[in-house]
């Protein structure tokens, strides 16, 4: 009894809300639609990709990235490397490896290595040292005080 | 803290001509002194807000200014790395990498004793407002009141029972009328 109570009270209520779920919907569409993960990539390489980019247009991209609560993907990364390969700034090619090593968070072991392994060959062919090659693992220099710098 | 580094030392000491080079070029950069706190550092991007500070951290990697000034030694380098970077040694892209920032991931997050300061500060602090409290309990305060004293607590208390203050929910509403003494 109660359960036949209920199916024709949704039934009723469906009927009579449909109108406005679907204005709703209209609305929300206009904010843009939900972007699949390959989407968002192929965005981002595209932005780095970009013919006559700069520093500043990099750094704005690989800041917004590197604050995203994920890991770029190695092509997002490849396509970064070859941006400031373009700007010829090597420094930023090395803070952007340390970044996206960084972004791996706890899963270290295990993301670091793949994301290695698939930009090696984009690496070696811009010449680019790893994290490892640099010995930038581990801390380096300590940091002098601010009277003496 | 890195940002702190910026700011010019000794600025009481400078010559005049320094001085006027260096009002030259505050007027140079539309009078807000960007020139003056960043000295020769390139400007190359918009870092957290669009001033012109150098601070690591993992939440904004790419400050707007380089860490380090351009000399001569560094143009050579910066030449070098126009061509190709496998003819770079491991140096020179150290080097280039210093030159862009203070320290690396690894430097900066590493562990750092700044607790130790930072709980001793706090302790002092606590210590200190203890102290004042306990100098002014002392010295500065007088005797208590005599309407501390138990006698005239009770009579206050009586007071307030006989005037029904509160009768609802507060002292009087503990106290039976009819038979004069506590519910």
């Amino acid at each position: 009894m109660l359960s036949i109570t209920a199916r024709n009270l949704a039934c009723a209520m469906r009927s009579g809300l449909i109108g406005t779920s679907s204005r709703v919907a209209a609305v929300r569409c206009l904010h843009g639609t939900e972007e699949s993960a390959e989407e968002f990539d192929k965005r981002y390489e595209k932005y780095f990709s970009r013919e006559g980019i700069d520093g500043w247009e990099i750094r704005k991209g690989m800041n917004d990235l590197l604050g995203m609560d994920l890991v770029p993907s190695p092509k997002v990364i490849e396509a970064g490397l070859r941006a400031t390969r373009r700007v010829n700034d090597i420094a930023l090619a090395i803070r952007w490896l340390e970044g996206c090593k960084d972004k791996c968070g706890d899963q270290k072991a295990t993301l670091y290595p793949y994301l290695l392994e698939k930009i090696t060959p984009t690496l070696q062919e811009l010449g680019i040292p790893t994290i490892e090659e640099l010995g930038y693992d581990k801390p380096e220099l300590a940091l002098k005080s601010v009277y003496d710098a | 803290m890195s940002a702190l580094r910026l700011i010019p030392r000794n600025l009481s000491q400078l010559t005049t001509p320094t001085r006027m080079a260096m009002m030259g070029r505050r007027f140079a950069s539309g009078g807000d002194g960007v020139r003056l706190l960043i000295g020769d550092r390139e400007v190359v991007g918009y870092g957290i807000n669009g001033r012109p500070l150098y601070f690591d951290s993992p939440d904004c990697p790419f400050p707007a200014i380089r860490y380090r000034e351009v000399t001569p030694e560094l143009c050579a380098v910066r030449e070098k790395e126009l061509g190709d970077w496998k003819k770079l040694s491991l140096d020179d892209k150290k080097l280039l990498y210093r030159h862009s920032f203070c320290q690396t991931y690894a430097e900066f997050q590493h562990f750092s004793p700044e607790w130790k300061i930072c709980l001793g500060v706090a302790l002092w602090l606590v210590a200190i407002g203890m102290g004042i409290s306990i100098a002014m309990k002392a010295k500065l305060y007088g005797e208590l009141p005599e309407t501390f004293d138990d006698e005239h607590q009770s009579a206050q208390l009586r007071r307030i029972i006989q005037l029904q203050m509160n009768p609802i929910t507060g002292i009087s509403s503990k106290w039976c009328y009819h038979e004069n003494k506590w519910k």
